[in-house]
């Protein structure tokens, strides 16, 4: 139940709606979305550098 | 005396004011629509150039033809009777009026009829300046389920077949969907808090589980899998077209988007001062900017991770769209990329498992708009649990609930195949699904279209194992 107010209640709303403001879900899927960019840059670093790699020879 | 004249001055001028913004309003509104068409029309030039470069050289402008095609016999067909089919049955069958007064039989006949009294909301009135363009919007989001069933069937279906589905789909399956699950009065709404602002599963699974059932009676390109059942990949015979239409389908998106919103000045507003959804809950275009953008991104990222493939990579951006189409009025921006970075990610695994069970997408669309259409609006299911779904307070009006968007999902993935299957089956039975084999072989271009797409080039691309051995 991430409804930002306590009352269930769309006349309650006066200001952010999204799921879960006030708790720590903005926080922490921010933290994991930040997360992922960094590992997939990761991930796409090496696994290119190892293609790239077996052209060494050629 | 003078205070007293004073105060009817002011009266007089609030009430010049507030007749004045009335007008702006309805200004305002019809031209908001106005301009989602041709942003929507945007979503046409796009599934153009994509089908055209997934095709292969000798089929390449049958593929735009049908495409073509597709978008014409949808309008008219919208007019026809598409825009009644929404009015008449939200509530279900018979058509029963709803609650909210906009709905059933009886409004549809008054509103949207090319006869009788209701054809003086099908044609120029200076007095309505909202029903052209809400039909506009409306008929463009027909035309679109049309192109994503488009995609999937090239090279190899008849011309006549192919646009008696859509029109099957267009104004008629899609149409039911959305009156159902994307009206103020919709069964799924009032009963089960179906929530789908963006239409992950009124349009996109609709259209996208259509397509599988029509797949499935059209069969595979010949040449797509071989004697053991594997696959082989049947290039298209221009990547970059194809990258760059699927990039037109998202900037069209922004309109499709846009074309969500209710405004406020038209005969359908839920109010004379702020935005709304469909369903009466508010949202803003930042919402829509925040998340969207967030979600292009997500998706892209997360096919790029494992495919490396423009296509999916582009594609990834559709999913990431789609994913989060149903609570783009709700979701936190991050928490939206993390949605469409999952969707991205299982993008390419699920068409391949289609694949394997010999269903030959060209261009994924089943994948892309069935399966991460329905993947969309579960998630808001689980992660929207609990908001009002109507304009109200819980209690008064359903909320959203998982156990709603997977009743809503359901009906969506049958309105979908349904009757795509049973609609295919039948021309299939008629001769009128499936081109001859040697007009396939040749290349439907020579039986199809007077012109040639690239006349000075030679043949197609080798067809390839689809999945080669690592």
């Amino acid at each position: 139940m991430l409804f930002p107010y306590e009352e269930a209640s769309w006349s309650a709303v006066d200001g952010a709606m999204f799921m879960g403001w006030g708790t720590s879900l903005p926080g922490l899927t921010t933290a994991i979305a930040m997360a992922i960019c960094v590992v997939v840059l990761v991930i796409g670093q090496r696994s290119e550098t190892a293609k790239a790699k077996a052209f060494d020879k050629l | 005396m003078e205070e007293q004249l004073a105060e009817l001055a002011a009266q007089v001028a609030a009430l010049e004011a507030a007749s004045g913004g009335s007008v702006t309003n309805t200004m305002f509104a019809e031209t908001f629509y106005y301009l989602t068409i041709p942003l929507m029309i945007i979503i046409h030039a796009g599934f153009l150039a994509y089908e055209m470069g997934a095709s292969r050289l000798k089929n390449v402008l049958s593929s735009g033809v049908k495409n073509i095609l597709a978008f014409a016999f949808m309008i008219p067909t919208f007019y026809f009777f598409g825009w009644w089919v929404y009015w008449g049955f939200p509530t279900g069958i018979p058509g029963a009026p709803g609650p909210a007064g906009i709905s059933g039989i009886e409004y549809a006949n008054a509103i949207a009829l090319g006869w009788g009294d209701g054809a003086q909301y099908m044609g120029p009135n200076i007095a309505d300046n909202a029903s052209g363009v809400f039909f506009g919007a409306f008929a463009l989001f027909a035309a679109t389920t049309a192109s994503i069933m488009s995609g999937a069937v090239i090279e190899r279906i008849q011309t006549v077949g192919f646009i008696i589905l859509a029109i099957v789909l267009g104004s008629f399956a899609w149409v039911v969907a959305a009156a159902w699950g994307w009206h103020a009065d919709g069964w799924l709404v009032t009963n089960f808090g179906v929530h789908d602002y963006g239409a992950a599963g009124l349009v996109h699974a609709v259209a996208g589980f259509f397509a599988l059932g029509v797949l499935i009676n059209l069969g595979p390109r010949i040449g797509k899998f071989n004697a053991d059942g594997s696959a082989n990949h049947i290039p298209g015979h221009n990547m970059p077209l194809t990258v760059v239409g699927l990039m037109l389908i998202i900037v069209g998106f922004w309109g499709f988007l846009m074309a969500c919103v209710i405004v406020p000045g038209e005969a359908w507003s839920w109010f004379g001062d702020k935005m709304s959804t469909i369903y009466g809950t508010p949202i803003t275009l930042s919402a829509l900017s925040f998340n969207i953008l967030m979600g292009i991104a997500g998706g892209i990222i997360g096919s790029w991770l494992f495919t490396r493939d423009p296509f999916w990579m582009m594609s990834g951006a559709l999913a990431g769209i789609i994913s989060t189409a149903s609570g783009l009025d709700i979701y936190f921006p991050a928490h939206a990329f993390i949605i469409a970075f999952s969707a991205g990610l299982i993008l390419k695994p699920c068409a391949d498992w289609l694949e394997n069970r010999g269903i030959d997408d060209a261009v994924g669309a089943v994948t892309v708009h069935g399966t991460i259409g329905l993947y969309g609006v579960v998630m808001l299911g689980i992660w929207g649990a609990g908001y009002p779904a109507l304009q109200g307070a819980a209690g008064e009006v359903p909320t959203v609930s998982l156990m709603g968007q997977i009743i809503g999902a359901v009906v969506f993935f049958l309105l979908g195949f349904v009757p795509g299957y049973v609609v295919s089956y039948i021309l299939k039975m008629f001769g009128m699904l499936r081109i001859r084999e040697g007009a396939e072989l040749a290349g439907m271009d020579l039986v199809k279209v007077p012109a040639a797409g690239y006349p000075e080039w030679g043949g197609d691309a080798p067809v390839t194992p689809a999945h080669p051995a690592e």
